[in-house]
């Protein structure tokens, strides 16, 4: 008999684990596993495809970009910056994002309606409309990537979250805190927020992988991350110049992106299936 | 009329939101550390000329006025000039948005062709072992978002496969015959094949790329709902009465299911309205999409504002309608 937690033993939520503690290794492990040194240029040996097509050098595996630069090196120090974001940034926007939710459901009232109406007017931006304007304030740089996606993916975590909120504050446990004498602090650290927990374990996961996106994107438009530094979205907009003399240059980031995205979601899918109680209540 | 207090209730709840929106966007990129008066006036310009640009543009006078200002002239559509491309804002976005909605509508075809066909699929393959193989697949395949699908048609069908053209709306040889600024309509407006035809294949990969991200969201709602319905009495007394498992499946299950999917597919368009930006960006498609990031590039205050209000607006007017047809669709809630 196995004792392992239920949502341990999904498959989506195993897969998804070993593909995002595979990324992060690669992040962490970056120079000790790159072939080169990422920023070395050079200039002799530009746009080389990969080690196995006409014309491939074996020295680099998946070819150069236009500078001469290792793309597999690229590539692994580029999910440094993936995973800072993705961690950094959906931690920041749950935050935000939880406590409002927490506020609003559970006190009601003229609280719940000002969040509320925060979140019509946020929501009335397409997210990457909103980021690129909040970018063009901030500058570019990964703190401000970071900022820009907490500042505009909190309602993501707010508008579900608080639906949540508001059927739990209704039970009958948390009634009875109250009831005890618990004050409304207590109430919400106590019942209210533990009961949320499982969503938002599960918006979280789904959230690291919108994070890798709008970083991408951002960093794909120029708007970004710092030029000097490395990320995929970068390794995209050079390697897209190269798309007939270098394929892997633009191949490699697109599949990075989409693995890390697909490890993401498949652990918050897992999750969801397994944590929600409805779901799980429902199936048996 | 329950429809006309309904869209009355909605635009009391669309104007605040829109000036409250209209606000923060003047102000925010007011306390930009840019200098619009400086970045209009000829680069060898002196201090004293920027101060009469400044003064002429109304930079010197408080924030709130200078929004007064500025609404005033935007309520009278004036969205004022373009500092790098010295023309008026107004008819930039009067050239960009058709291009916009016209992808955006295309895209949202493809996506729910695409949903409709995908979530009937996955329907018909309940109960199987293919179940969790289709469900991995959706999950799977809602982590390529638009930009990367763009990306891969460009390498699949334009480079590889040579077939299709992967820049701008038209072949440049031809001639944008404008009358309403929507290309598909204007080539049947003037009666040009020719313009239609090269339209529409420039049209075939940024409007799927963009579809077909938001086509798994949609297959999964449909699925989800079609598996509700199939509890339902009427499903079972249809099956009873001998009609044929299409029929059931088409004529009556279908019907009440679509009610979830169209209004996620309203949801849908929002988000696929901003999505377009990248696709138009990748694909050097002439819209909004493009004119934002060459805005923001260049620090383009005026445009940038004029554009974000633009996409806050179709956003609103999307969700508007969604919840008006939402109303005409569902009978119950309009007893209310």
């Amino acid at each position: 008999m196995s004792r392992l937690p239920r949502w341990l033993r999904s498959g989506r939520v195993i897969a998804g684990l070993l593909v995002v503690g595979l990324i992060l290794a690669c992040a962490l492990l970056a120079p000790l596993l790159a072939p080169h040194d990422p920023d070395e240029q050079n200039l002799l040996s530009t746009l080389l495809p990969a080690s196995w097509q006409d014309g491939g050098d074996p020295a680099y595996w998946l070819g150069t970009d236009s500078l001469g630069r290792d793309v597999l090196s690229r590539l692994l120090f580029g999910a440094r910056v993936a995973m800072t974001v993705a961690l950094t940034a959906s931690f920041g926007a749950m935050l935000i994002g939880a406590a409002l939710a927490w506020l609003a459901g559970y006190l009601g009232g003229w609280t719940d309606w000002l969040i509320g109406r925060a979140v019509d007017v946020w929501m009335s931006f397409p997210p990457v409309i909103l980021s690129l304007i909040l970018m063009t304030g901030l500058g570019t740089g990964e703190q401000n990537v970071i900022l820009a996606i907490i500042l505009v993916d909190w309602t993501r975590f707010c508008r579900v979250l608080r639906a949540e909120v508001l059927v739990v504050a209704r039970r009958d446990y948390v009634a009875a805190a109250r009831l005890v004498g618990f004050s409304h602090w207590r109430t919400i650290t106590r019942e209210v927020v533990p009961a949320t927990i499982p969503l938002l374990v599960t918006l979280l996961s789904l959230e690291m992988g919108i994070a890798v996106v709008v970083e991408a994107i951002l960093s794909f438009v120029g708007l970004g991350v710092r030029p000097d530094q490395i990320a995929w979205g970068q390794a995209i907009a050079d390697g897209r110049e190269a798309i007939y003399q270098a394929p892997y240059s633009l191949l490699a980031p697109v599949a990075a992106i989409f693995i890390t995205v697909a490890g993401f979601n498949l652990l918050g899918d897992g999750l969801r299936r397994t944590l929600d109680v409805r779901m799980v209540e429902g199936r048996e | 009329m329950p429809l006309l207090t309904a869209l009355g209730r909605r635009l009391l709840v669309v104007v605040p939101i829109l000036a409250v929106v209209s606000m923060l966007l003047f102000t925010a990129l007011r306390i930009l550390p840019v200098d619009p008066a400086a970045m209009s006036v000829p680069p060898n310009a002196t201090k004293a000329e920027i101060e009469v640009a400044r003064r002429q543009m109304g930079l010197d006078r408080p924030l709130p006025e200078q929004y007064g200002i500025w609404l005033g002239h935007v309520l009278r559509g004036d969205f004022g000039r373009s500092i790098h491309l010295r023309r008026p804002v107004t008819e930039l976005i009067g050239e960009s948005l058709p291009a916009t909605i016209e992808l955006a509508a295309c895209a949202m075809l493809v996506a729910g062709v695409l949903g409709l066909a995908g979530g009937l699929l996955l329907f018909a393959l309940r109960d199987r072992a293919m179940e969790a193989v289709a469900e991995t697949g959706t999950t799977l395949l809602m982590s390529i978002p638009e930009f990367l699908w763009a990306l891969l048609f460009i390498f699949v069908f334009g480079v590889l496969l040579q077939a299709m053209p992967f820049t701008g709306r038209i072949d440049p040889a031809l001639r944008l015959p404008l009358v309403t600024g929507f290309l598909l309509l204007d080539a049947l407006l003037v009666g040009r094949p020719d313009i239609l035809v090269s339209a529409l294949q420039h049209m075939v990969l940024p409007a799927t790329a963009l579809g077909i991200a938001f086509a798994p969201p949609i297959m999964r709602v449909l699925r989800a709902s079609l598996l509700d319905v199939y509890h339902e009495d009427y499903i079972t007394q249809a099956r009873l009465r001998g009609l044929s498992p299409a029929r059931v499946l088409l004529a009556h299950a279908l019907r009440n299911a679509a009610l979830p999917t169209l209004t996620l597919m309203g949801v849908q368009f929002g988000f696929l309205f901003g999505g377009s930006l990248l696709v138009e960006v990748i694909y050097s498609y002439p819209g909004m999409g493009n004119l934002m990031v060459d805005a923001v590039r260049n620090a383009d205050l005026p445009v940038i504002q004029a554009v974000g209000l633009t996409y806050c607006v179709v956003v609103l007017a999307i969700n508007s309608v969604v919840d008006g047809l939402y109303l005409v669709l569902n009978p119950r809630l309009r007893a209310r």
